[in-house]
């Protein structure tokens, strides 16, 4: 498993190109042109995946969805590295 | 040099073709001058083939698709009007055009950002319900069950949908003729010599539609998908979330020329904004038993529940 939370104010998280995305039912929808297969990003997740179109410090993006969406900041880290792992190990995104 | 060539409408486009489609209608002789949407041409593409063509493949290009069916012809599709021919001695010209008809227009309408189905589609109180599934899963026999009962067909094999300047998914009818297999004739109380078999495949026949075509776009509202199963009983399940656009996916006529045609993401944008339109569902049939009236039975239920949820 790829720790990224070893000195996260450095690393810098960015949407690998080439990816699609579009809306259903409320929720944002990835296409990898990739592998061909799709995914349900949620709500939530789809608010994180238009924050890291450009590359943006894991730090300034945890600071910023607790601000947007009110939550601790213990919290809010545990929930986006969790999101973010399941992104780097589905190659829709890249951690440097 | 000057040929004669014929002038049809079918899949809602004006064709000018070299061959004569009994199964098409017959639109105006070939001297009034009109504006064809799509010609079919048979044309020499030796040079072509030998220079890109591989046998059992798909050679796609952005625009250009070339592939030959073995024993029978050479074919190409381009730029979402054209369709080249250049068939083999002695082949049997129904099977030619049975491939223009289905490969081909399923080819071309992909190349003109038009969704191509793979199904049958009936109108049921002024919409459209596509009834989608492999080969053999039982969807014209579904659709004969339907029409049985008053209801009109738009297409049964090629389901060409779009989205209308308004935002709404519609299909297009494509033309006037249903492909039965044997079985399904005479389930039906229908005598298979008066039908004509599709080329040598004695086993299916092509049924002619008259009054039970339905000629007019209309919005579509559901997709049911046709699965055939060992289990006794038919079974009705709502298709959800990412399932949707699999299902989508799985029954777009010639899906695999998508990607090299550079397609995908018109693909996945229609493909979410259908699904986000309409309702979904996996029709699960015996397939040792002849069920097309509990299951058209099933999907009236469903459609009525479906209205009121939706009123």
């Amino acid at each position: 498993m790829l720790d990224i939370s070893v000195s996260k104010e450095k690393k810098l998280v960015r949407q690998v190109p080439g990816n699609i995305a579009s809306d259903m039912d409320g929720e944002k929808i990835i296409l990898s042109i990739e592998n061909g297969k799709y995914y349900n990003l949620g709500d939530v997740g789809g608010e994180i995946w238009d924050r890291i179109a450009d590359p943006i410090s894991i730090e300034i993006l945890i600071t910023n969805l607790m601000e947007e969406f009110n939550v601790q900041r213990d919290v809010c880290e545990a929930d986006v590295h969790n999101f973010l792992e399941h992104l780097i190990e589905e190659g829709l995104i890249k951690v440097e | 040099m000057d040929r004669e060539t014929y002038l049809f409408k079918a899949f809602g486009f004006i064709i000018r073709s070299d061959y004569y489609f009994q199964e098409l209608g017959y639109l105006i002789n070939r001297d009034n001058q009109f504006p064809e949407d799509i010609n079919i041409r048979i044309e020499d593409l030796s040079t072509v083939w030998n220079e890109e063509g591989e046998v059992g493949k798909f050679k796609v290009k952005k625009n250009h698709t070339l592939f030959q069916v073995k024993d029978t012809a050479v074919f190409c599709v381009k730029d979402g009007n054209t369709i080249l021919v250049c068939p083999f001695n002695g082949t049997e010209e129904d099977k030619i055009k049975l491939y223009i008809l289905g490969t081909c227009m399923g080819i071309l309408l992909i190349q003109r950002e038009i969704l191509p189905l793979h199904g049958s589609a009936i109108s049921i109180e002024g919409k459209v319900y596509a009834l989608v599934g492999d080969s053999g899963a039982g969807k014209s026999t579904l659709a004969s069950e339907f029409m049985k009962r008053g209801y009109k067909l738009l297409t049964d094999d090629i389901i060409p949908v779009l989205i209308s300047n308004k935002g709404e998914s519609i299909v297009v009818p494509s033309y006037p003729q249903q492909k039965l297999w044997i079985e399904s004739l005479h389930q039906f109380g229908m005598d298979s010599s008066q039908y004509r078999p599709l080329f040598d495949r004695e086993t299916k026949f092509a049924v002619p539609l008259k009054d039970q075509f339905f000629n007019k776009p209309l919005p579509l509202a559901g997709v049911f998908e046709l699965v055939k199963t060992e289990q006794s009983e038919v079974e009705l399940n709502q298709i959800t979330k990412l399932n949707k656009l699999q299902t989508l996916f799985t029954h777009t006529y010639r899906n695999q020329i998508i990607s090299g045609s550079d397609k995908l993401e018109w693909h996945f944008k229609i493909t979410t904004k259908i699904a986000n339109d309409i309702f979904l569902y996996q029709l699960r049939r015996p397939e040792f038993r002849f069920s097309a009236a509990e299951l058209a039975d099933l999907i009236i239920t469903q459609i009525k529940e479906e209205d009121l949820l939706h009123a």
